[in-house]
């Protein structure tokens, strides 16, 4: 065989190839999200629908882990690779929408059928702005709230769930029974992201946030929680147990409280083998203000993106599919115009619509560049309290300096 | 040309090739990635500008940012207690299963290579079994303890600043003991026999015996020892997620981690180059150490 005719048949092997390519051009967005790991979840299953119905724009879909996710947008979009959709924990959005990393929706969402930007709490809608802009649309929420064993409240002679700090303090003091291994409350006072999670709603509640963390009232709600530890109503180990195994202490039977969210229902409903109920995160006063913590994730498009309008397309699709969130995939939307419906279990359907009370008051973490260190002052502050190491005023002055060094 | 041939074949050039592709290896994958980590440590690194070499110079400020963090004196600390402390407790043990096991007595071999188990277990599932014997309230250790009568109340040992950073030397000491006493088993093995039977005909005692003969003729293997033993430590990086998370406060946070922490968790990726750097200014001794120590060695 000559040269030549390699090089014809190369030829009409290429043309070929060429052909089979179908003839309608095809855009390809890329969506990386943490969903779809070990059971079918959100985004993975909304993926694949839409590339069923659709054959002009087609999901490449893929999972990332939950503790690689920042770490591997940061990289692909330094180098230019980053995907085109992006699901992200709502305290690191602003780490990209602040640079401009991520696409400006303000007007496409204006002008969208299927987007209405009012029905959205305004915490998650919060965390999804910067400087006035829409850069991303809230996927799902979930909040904190106060777990309560309702018969071990029964047997000390409790009526209700506790309505101020200085009553949980007492309460937790009531329920506490070493000699059954009964602590009265459990929490989640981590080094990390979920210990500022659970102490910046009280910071928030006594008028403070993260910006302004060394308010007098964050020092007495430090303060509480230090004497529910000290007087051993809580454990110890509040400080290094996270939120899943803390809740957990709860469902044993081993703690009469728990602070923690939504996420604990399915687990509460088969594990806890006792009557309980969800009440509202104290406040400092009697009918004081209210605040929670604000978790779930959010969606956004990256600017770097060569086909913003089908982007677009798919979020819009992903939005419309939100009345399936709760039945399906047992996440709260993060909007009001949508009603739960009745799960059949009376004890999950009573703690939702306390979630979703006290989701109207769930203030995001941030929004902030930078947010990781500011929260790491806050958890260093509170956990060199707890362990008695530093006093309270002292420590959330120190932390206010180093806050204040990164907001400048 | 065939003198060169052959002498690729057989002779300098051979030699000369074989070294070349080891340095080959060690400059791509260790030479870089280091000269890379030192230029980042000088240089402003933000997401845009993550993926290219060229950078805004920082000059020192990054170095001067870690020095003026408010941890950075207790990390300093809690990095020298935990890296000292490991090191002492596994040689020391070590040594002592050593020469336990050295005796000879039915089943001392079958033990001792029963004890590599720990060693061949990955850090993150050692982490997850000292963290369940660890735990407060309901915690193995404690529960031991209790049961011996030696504590009353319950010892946090992950939450407890006083106790956080020992609950990981304390796990890496029994992670790290298997190595540090096979390491010692061999140069023991090493030492002539006729040594100690002299020793003992001029009428030595066990403990002269151990400090004129065993110690001095361990000399380069201690050596060795202590260096492996020092950047084994300094790299000891999965026990702590998996325990302490370098809580309560930062009283448990060392070098290795934060400088993890830094990079991967509060995404200030020059300051964790800047306390790698800082880092390997102490592995740079150890590694001068160990050299020295083995460049007696004679090898057969």
């Amino acid at each position: 065989m000559t040269l030549k005719s390699i090089g014809l048949m190369a030829g009409i092997a290429l043309a070929a190839m060429s052909m089979a390519v179908p003839a309608m051009a095809q855009t390809v967005i890329k969506v990386w999200s943490i969903d779809g790991a070990n059971a079918p979840g959100i985004a993975d299953t909304l993926s694949k629908e839409f590339n069923e119905k659709n054959t002009d724009i087609q999901i490449d879909y893929r999972i990332v882990p939950f503790d690689d996710l920042v770490n591997e947008a940061l990289r692909a979009f330094a180098t230019g690779q980053a995907p085109d959709i992006i699901s992200l924990d709502n305290p690191d959005f602003a780490l990209f929408s602040s640079r401009g990393a991520f696409l400006d929706i303000t007007e496409r969402a204006a002008a969208s059928d299927v987007i209405d930007t009012s029905v959205y709490y305004e915490g998650p809608l919060n965390s999804v702005s910067w400087d006035g802009k829409l850069f991303g649309l809230p996927k799902y929420t979930d909040t904190i709230a106060l777990f309560y064993n309702k018969d071990l409240f029964a047997k000390a002679g409790i009526a209700e769930a506790p309505k101020t700090w200085s009553e949980l303090v007492d309460t937790a003091a009531k329920l506490t029974d070493p000699a059954s291994n009964t602590y009265g409350i459990t929490f989640s006072a981590r080094a990390g992201e979920e210990g500022t999670f659970q102490y910046l709603p009280w910071i928030q509640m006594a008028g403070g946030n993260y910006d302004n963390v060394n308010v007098p009232g964050a020092v007495e709600a430090i303060d509480d929680w230090k004497a529910m530890i000290d007087a051993k109503s809580a454990s110890q180990d509040v400080l290094s147990l996270g939120q899943w195994d803390s809740t957990g202490t709860f469902n044993s039977g081993n703690a009469a409280m728990a602070i923690s969210g939504p996420w604990e229902l399915n687990r509460m409903s088969t594990d806890a083998k006792f009557d309980w109920g969800v009440a509202l995160l104290p406040t400092q006063t009697e009918g004081g203000a209210r605040s929670s913590a604000l978790g779930g994730f959010n969606w956004g498009i990256f600017a770097s993106t060569k086909h913003p309008d089908e982007a677009f397309k798919v979020l819009e699709y992903y939005i419309s599919q939100d009345e399936r969130m709760f039945p399906e995939f047992s996440s709260i939307p993060a909007r009001s115009d949508i009603a739960l419906p009745e799960t059949g279990v009376p004890l999950k359907d009573a703690a939702l619509k306390v979630f979703q009370e006290q989701l109207q008051y769930a203030q995001p973490r941030g929004p902030h560049p930078e947010w990781q260190k500011i929260s790491k002052a806050i958890y260093d502050a509170m956990q060199q309290v707890l362990t008695g190491q530093v006093p309270a005023q002292q420590a959330l002055d120190q932390a206010q300096a180093t806050i204040k060094g990164i907001t400048g | 040309m065939s003198r060169f041939f052959n002498s690729m074949r057989d002779g300098v050039g051979f030699d000369l090739i074989l070294v070349g592709a080891a340095m080959l290896f060690l400059l791509a994958l260790a030479g870089l990635p280091l000269v890379y980590n030192v230029l980042m440590s000088f240089q402003q690194v933000d997401m845009f500008t993550l993926g290219s070499l060229i950078r805004p110079f920082a000059g020192f400020t990054n170095y001067v940012a870690v020095v003026a963090q408010p941890e950075f004196w207790l990390v300093t600390k809690n990095t020298l207690i935990f890296v000292f402390a490991s090191m002492a407790g596994q040689f020391v043990i070590g040594f002592a299963l050593a020469i336990f096991f050295a005796q000879n007595f039915p089943g001392a071999s079958t033990i001792r290579g029963l004890f590599l188990v720990s060693w061949v277990m990955p850090g993150l599932v050692v982490g997850a079994l000292w963290s369940s014997i660890l735990a407060g309230d309901f915690g193995v250790l404690n529960f031991l303890l209790r049961s011996v009568g030696l504590i009353e109340g319950t010892i946090f040992w992950k939450s407890d600043p006083n106790f956080a950073l020992w609950a990981v030397v304390i796990a890496n000491i029994w992670l790290g003991l298997a190595f540090n006493m096979l390491l010692l088993s061999v140069g023991l093995a090493a030492i002539p026999r006729d040594l100690y039977e002299a020793a003992e005909l001029d009428g030595a005692n066990a403990f002269q015996r151990f400090w004129t003969i065993t110690l001095p003729m361990m000399r380069s293997t201690i050596g060795a020892v202590m260096s492996l033993g020092l950047i084994g430590t300094l790299q000891q990086f999965d026990l702590f997620p998996a325990l302490t998370e370098g809580g309560p406060a930062n009283t448990s946070t060392v070098a290795g981690y934060w400088a993890w922490q830094m990079s991967f968790q509060l995404y200030d990726f020059a300051k964790g180059a800047t306390i790698s750097v800082m880092m390997f200014v102490l592995v740079l001794f150890a590694s001068v150490v160990y050299v020295r120590s083995t460049r007696h060695e004679v090898r057969g």
